[in-house]
C-alpha cells in the first residue's frame, strides 16, 4: 500500500507516542518480583539501617544520601533480595535485585516513571550485570555498556547494583538491625 | 553625475543612516535581553536553572503564584506536622517525597508516625525519612485514624477494625482492646508565624528559574503583548542588518 508522506509522518508520530506511553509504568509489582525470586516462598523481611559509616558509604556509592534511613531486605542462607529506588533524571526508578553469594544474580526494573531511558529494562542491558560483584574500591568489577539517550537511567542502575552488593556484604558481615 | 544629483544622494544616505541609528537604539534593549537570556539558557544544566526555584516575592506575585490556604496540621509532641498541597512538613522542614490526604500524626518514642497517602511515614525527630510503608508492606488498608493506646503503643483504625504494628512496623495485628482508651490524633490549628513561613516556602518551590529565563527570552514575561513586541524587535534586528550592509556598500562606492 502506498503511504503519503503526511500519513507516514502521522503513523511515525503515533508509534512514537504509543511507545512512550507503554515505556513508563509498572512492569512488575514488587511483591510479584519477590515471589518469583524465592519461588513463592518469600522469607520474612529484615531491616538494614543506614546510619554511621554505612550512611557515609551509601552516600559515596550514590553520590547523595539514600532517601530513607532504613531499607528492607528478604534473605535466605546465601541469597538476598532488595527493592531499591534511585532517581534517573527526575523520578525514582524502582528496581528489584537479587544477590547470591556476593554476586548479582538478577536486576530488574519494576517501576519506571521517567519519560526517557526506559530501554534499561530490556534484558540486553540487564544481562550485563549478571554475576557482577564489588571490587575493593566498591565499584562493579566489570564495564557496563551504556545506552544512547538513557545515560542517567543507566547510571542509576549501576548505582543500585553497587548499593545492593554493598548492603548484602554488610548483611553478612555485621548485625544490621540495630536502629540509631 | 551632476553636483545636484550627488548632493541628493548624500542626503538620502544620511537620512537612511539616521533611520538605521534609531532602529539600532530601539532594538538595543531587546538585543541585550535576548542575548543575555540566550547565553543563560545555553547553560541551564551547568547553573542548575531547571532545579533552582525563584524566591523573589514580586516575581512570584507577577506570575500569580499563591500558596494554598488549605492546610492540614497535627501537633505531635511539640512539633507541627503539616500537609500543604503535596508537601509535608515537620515544623519548617520539608519531608522528602510527595503526599496527599493526611489522616493523622503522632510521636511514638523518638519517631514521628504519620498516616498519609494511604501509607505510614516514619520520621526522625529531625524530620529525616526513616521509611515509607505502603499496602504492599503489610499496613492495613483505608486508615481512618491514628493514635496511641494507654501504654503509648501505636493504634490505627480502619473501616473494619483496629490494628497495632510490631516494633519495626513490619507486621500488623488486630487490636481488640477498648477503642475508648485510645488517644486519637486530631487536627490542630497551625501557629500563624509557622503558617506564614510554610506558605513562603511553598511558593519558593514552584517556579523554576529556567521558566523565568525562557519567558524573558520569548517576551512572555511581559504579558500577552510581550511576544509581539519581541517579534517586532526581531524584525528591527533583521532590518538593521540589511540597512547596515546597505550603508556600508554605499559608503564604499
Amino acid at each position: 500500500m502506498y503511504l503519503l508522506p503526511g500519513k507516514l509522518g502521522l503513523l511515525s508520530l503515533l508509534t512514537l507516542v504509543s511507545t512512550m506511553v507503554v515505556a513508563s509504568g509498572t512492569y512488575q509489582e514488587p511483591e510479584d518480583f519477590l515471589s518469583q525470586a524465592f519461588a513463592g516462598d518469600v522469607p520474612e523481611p529484615g531491616i538494614i539501617w543506614l546510619t554511621g559509616e554505612r550512611k557515609d558509604a551509601v552516600k559515596s556509592l550514590l553520590g547523595h544520601r539514600y532517601h530513607s534511613l532504613r531499607i528492607r531486605y528478604w534473605k535466605t542462607a546465601e541469597r538476598s533480595a532488595w527493592i531499591l529506588d534511585e532517581i534517573g533524571k527526575d523520578q525514582p526508578i524502582t528496581t528489584g535485585l537479587v544477590i547470591n553469594a556476593g554476586r548479582l544474580e538478577q536486576i530488574k526494573v519494576l517501576v519506571f516513571r521517567e519519560s526517557r531511558g526506559w530501554e534499561i529494562r530490556h534484558p540486553f542491558f540487564t544481562e550485563q550485570f549478571k554475576q557482577a560483584r564489588l571490587n575493593e574500591s566498591r565499584e562493579l568489577d566489570r564495564n557496563i555498556d551504556g545506552i544512547s539517550g538513557a545515560t542517567l537511567s543507566v547510571r542509576a542502575m549501576k548505582k543500585l547494583a553497587a548499593l545492593a552488593l554493598y548492603l548484602d556484604a554488610e548483611l553478612r558481615a555485621f548485625d544490621v538491625s540495630s536502629s540509631p | 553625475m551632476s553636483r545636484h544629483h550627488r548632493r541628493k544622494q548624500r542626503l538620502k544616505l544620511r537620512s537612511f543612516y539616521v533611520w538605521h541609528r534609531y532602529m539600532g537604539i530601539s532594538a538595543a534593549v531587546f538585543t541585550l535581553v535576548i542575548a543575555a537570556t540566550g547565553i543563560l539558557l545555553n547553560h541551564t544544566e551547568d547553573f542548575q536553572f531547571d532545579s533552582k526555584h525563584v524566591q523573589s516575592d514580586w516575581v512570584l506575585d507577577w506570575y500569580g503564584i499563591k500558596a494554598p490556604q488549605d492546610m492540614h496540621s497535627f501537633l505531635a509532641g511539640d512539633r507541627y506536622i503539616t500537609l500543604m498541597g503535596e508537601h509535608l512538613y515537620l515544623n519548617r522542614r520539608e519531608v522528602e517525597g510527595g503526599y496527599r490526604q493526611m489522616v493523622g500524626a503522632i510521636l511514638n518514642k523518638d519517631i514521628f508516625v504519620v498516616a498519609v497517602s494511604d501509607s505510614i511515614i516514619l520520621l526522625t525527630l529531625r524530620g529525616e525519612l526513616i521509611d515509607r510503608l505502603q499496602r504492599s508492606d503489610g499496613i492495613p488498608a483505608g486508615i481512618l485514624r491514628i493514635g496511641t493506646d494507654a501504654g503509648g503503643a501505636v493504634i490505627v483504625q480502619t473501616s473494619l477494625d483496629h490494628y497495632q504494628p510490631d516494633a519495626d512496623f513490619l507486621h500488623w495485628s488486630r487490636w481488640d482492646n477498648d477503642p475508648a482508651s485510645v488517644r486519637w490524633a486530631t487536627p490542630s490549628p497551625l501557629d500563624p508565624r509557622l503558617k506564614s513561613a510554610l506558605q513562603h516556602h511553598f511558593r519558593g518551590e514552584v517556579l523554576p528559574v529556567e521558566r523565568v529565563i525562557l519567558d524573558l527570552h520569548s517576551g512572555r514575561f511581559f504579558g500577552q503583548l510581550g511576544p509581539w513586541v519581541f517579534d517586532a524587535a526581531a524584525v528591527l534586528l533583521i532590518l538593521l542588518s540589511l540597512s547596515g550592509t546597505w550603508i556600508w556598500l554605499k559608503r564604499r562606492r
